[in-house]
């Protein structure tokens, strides 16, 4: 067992609600990206999103970080603790602000997230002194805090390890960098996307526990966007399945995942559980594969893959569940002879 | 039946890299240092390692695409190692590859029909038309799939694009280099189902290489570890994953992330091992 995993977190959700996102919708130029994504965050809690390419996940971690296209039409709300005006809409000055200080993002691809002619040292103080405001912008205390931050995230050699470029570093240990950017200014939510998929399994290993200690050394929020099950499972506590720029299903995880009732998601689990076919044997598959953007059904999105479709799935299926973070939207759900 | 599909003995590659100093030659990488094995025809084989171990030098090698610095490699009982292209003509019949990502492996500016045809082009093999629509089928991509272009498929498609080209000239050998990393979790589904029903229904010697531990011992009978130019570890799939020995197997199985482990309450924590 886990310590990290036996924390318990403050009933009072008002004043540890970190992010809270309000029926985000998205359309760029002609397609509807997302529809009436609705979630929130508590301080301390991680939460997955999880789905495949093209079902809106990225898009929504970029609206998170007000980091969408300028044409782009976003409505709904996004508001995070700390922050007193609404994300969406705000101007970029206050976005900016709020970047790197309140919430901070992972990416994937470390090499391409760093600057390739910085010293990576000078790329964390850079992030440090860019928000401590007029009166904090020590230089040299920035950069001994950026070698302290790089120690923390268990770059061997800290000090000489500061005055390297990107690229005489691997893609774990510019991975950990990217970490120790982001963690900088102990934001209270933070974003990371596919932050592993680049990288070994045992190397990935060190980066998930580096995550996941620093971000519960901080008490902070985080939103851990992946396609894989099994990472979001080890990492999370709660879950949120998205398809065709929908919430689909969302839950603690071990609920969604023992028991899933999307059909979706029941798939999506089938397919990826290759320990319990049969070796050589043949895998469970959703059928087809996912529609490009603006070429999803109406009514129910999975309803064009789905196996349980029926007419009543041309309508859109209702949020079944106790609140947004708890519950799933379909018309056929799994297990539902089992609930009556 | 008694020629090992492959057979690899004590196979050596050295690389020169780029010099650093004008007095100096570049340092010397040895990216596999002494590897042996064989491969049963019929056996589906896995190669498991992460980057850097020597899996890609060791494909390039067994498929004849580079030299050794010694060892031998033989396929169906032919020397395949030390010979030039011109008289492995044997080879490209029998053996044949899929790699990870196939918008990097098919040529963007042809038709699916004449990449497909590709390898019966280059082996003068009579009927192309008729052969091309049958592997078409095979892969489950309809006939008019032929006369589009590669960016018009998903990566799920491309991929049955690969795997009915490397089909093309009949071999008895496939190798697949981490043919299904680059796709979705459904879609990985579908393309592993289409390898094993084709390697089953043809009765293919399979050689899979991967990173992921969890598709090697869904696909392979018989796997083999390699860590550094070595492989450290070889045996049955079952066993390997059940009882490792080598000190590698078990760091590299501990950090898996199972979905089963982590419902039973493994943590990130869980998966680093040895506490630092």
């Amino acid at each position: 067992m886990s310590v990290l995993a036996a924390e318990t977190r403050p009933k009072d959700a008002s004043t540890s609600r970190v992010l809270d996102v309000q029926g985000l919708d998205v359309r760029l130029g002609r397609f509807h990206l997302l529809h009436d994504v609705t979630f929130s965050i508590d301080r301390g809690e991680r939460v997955g999103l999880i789905g495949e390419s093209g079902s809106g996940k990225s898009l929504t971690s970029l609206a998170l970080l007000g980091l969408l296209p300028d044409d782009a039409h976003v409505s709904g709300s996004i508001r995070l603790a700390g922050v007193g005006h609404d994300l969406v809409g705000a101007r970029e000055r206050d976005l900016a602000a709020i970047r790197g200080r309140d919430v901070a993002m992972v990416f994937q691809e470390p090499m391409t997230a760093l600057n390739p002619t910085m010293r990576v040292g000078d790329q964390v103080a850079e992030v440090i002194t860019i928000h401590a405001g007029r009166g904090g912008r020590d230089k040299r205390a920035a950069r001994a805090r950026a070698v302290e931050l790089l120690d923390q995230v268990g770059l061997p050699d800290p000090g000489d390890a500061a005055r390297a470029y990107p690229h005489q570093l691997s893609g774990g240990q510019r991975q950990r960098v990217v970490v120790a950017i982001a963690l900088a200014n102990d934001p209270s939510l933070l974003v990371c996307d596919e932050p592993t998929t680049a990288l070994d399994v045992t190397v990935q290993a060190r980066v998930l526990d580096l995550i996941v200690r620093g971000v519960s050394a901080r008490d902070a929020a985080l939103l851990f966007i992946t396609h894989d099950l099994s990472v979001v499972a080890t990492v999370c506590e709660r879950v949120l399945v998205m398809y065709g720029g929908r919430v689909v299903e969302a839950g603690p995880v071990t609920e969604v995942f023992r028991r899933p009732r999307h059909r979706y998601t029941q798939g999506l689990l089938a397919a990826s559980d290759l320990d319990s076919a049969a070796a050589g044997g043949r895998l469970p598959t959703i059928r087809g594969t996912v529609p490009s953007a603006g070429t999803f059904p109406d009514g129910c999105v999975f309803r064009s893959r789905c196996d349980h479709a029926t007419e009543v799935c041309a309508t859109e299926p209702a949020w079944a569940g106790p609140d947004p973070g708890n519950g799933f939207a379909c018309h056929h759900p799994a297990g539902a002879e089992r609930a009556s | 039946m008694t020629t090992p599909a492959i057979s690899v003995r004590d196979l050596r590659r050295r690389y020169r890299r780029p010099r650093t100093s004008v007095r100096e030659p570049g340092p010397v990488v040895e990216a596999l240092k002494g590897v042996s094995f064989e491969v049963a025809r019929g056996e589906r084989f896995g190669i498991v390692g992460e980057s850097g171990c020597g899996k890609s030098t060791l494909m390039r090698l067994l498929a004849g695409l580079d030299q050794p610095t010694s060892g031998e490699v033989q396929v169906e009982g032919r020397t395949v190692s030390g010979l030039p292209e011109k008289q492995l003509g044997f080879l490209r019949s029998s053996l044949q590859l899929v790699f990870q990502d196939p918008m990097g492996s098919l040529d963007p500016r042809m038709r699916v029909r004449d990449i497909v045809a590709e390898p019966l082009v280059a082996q003068r093999l009579p009927n192309r038309r008729a052969r091309v629509a049958e592997l078409l089928e095979a892969v489950g991509l309809g006939p008019e799939a032929g006369d589009r272009f590669p960016h018009q498929f998903s990566g799920g498609q491309r991929q049955r694009i690969s795997i009915a080209r490397a089909l093309a000239p009949s071999p008895s050998i496939l190798l697949a280099d981490e043919p299904v990393s680059a796709l979705d979790v459904s879609v990985r589904a579908q393309v592993l189902n289409l390898i094993t029903d084709l390697v089953g229904d043809l009765g293919l010697t399979l050689v899979f290489v991967s990173h992921d531990l969890s598709v090697v011992r869904h696909v392979c009978e018989r796997v083999a570890v390699m860590c550094d130019g070595e492989v450290v570890e070889t045996g049955a799939t079952q066993q390997i994953f059940a009882d490792p020995q080598h000190p590698y197997t078990q760091r590299l199985l501990r950090a898996a992330p199972s979905m089963r482990r982590a419902i039973a309450g493994a943590g990130a924590a869980d998966l680093v091992g040895d506490p630092s």
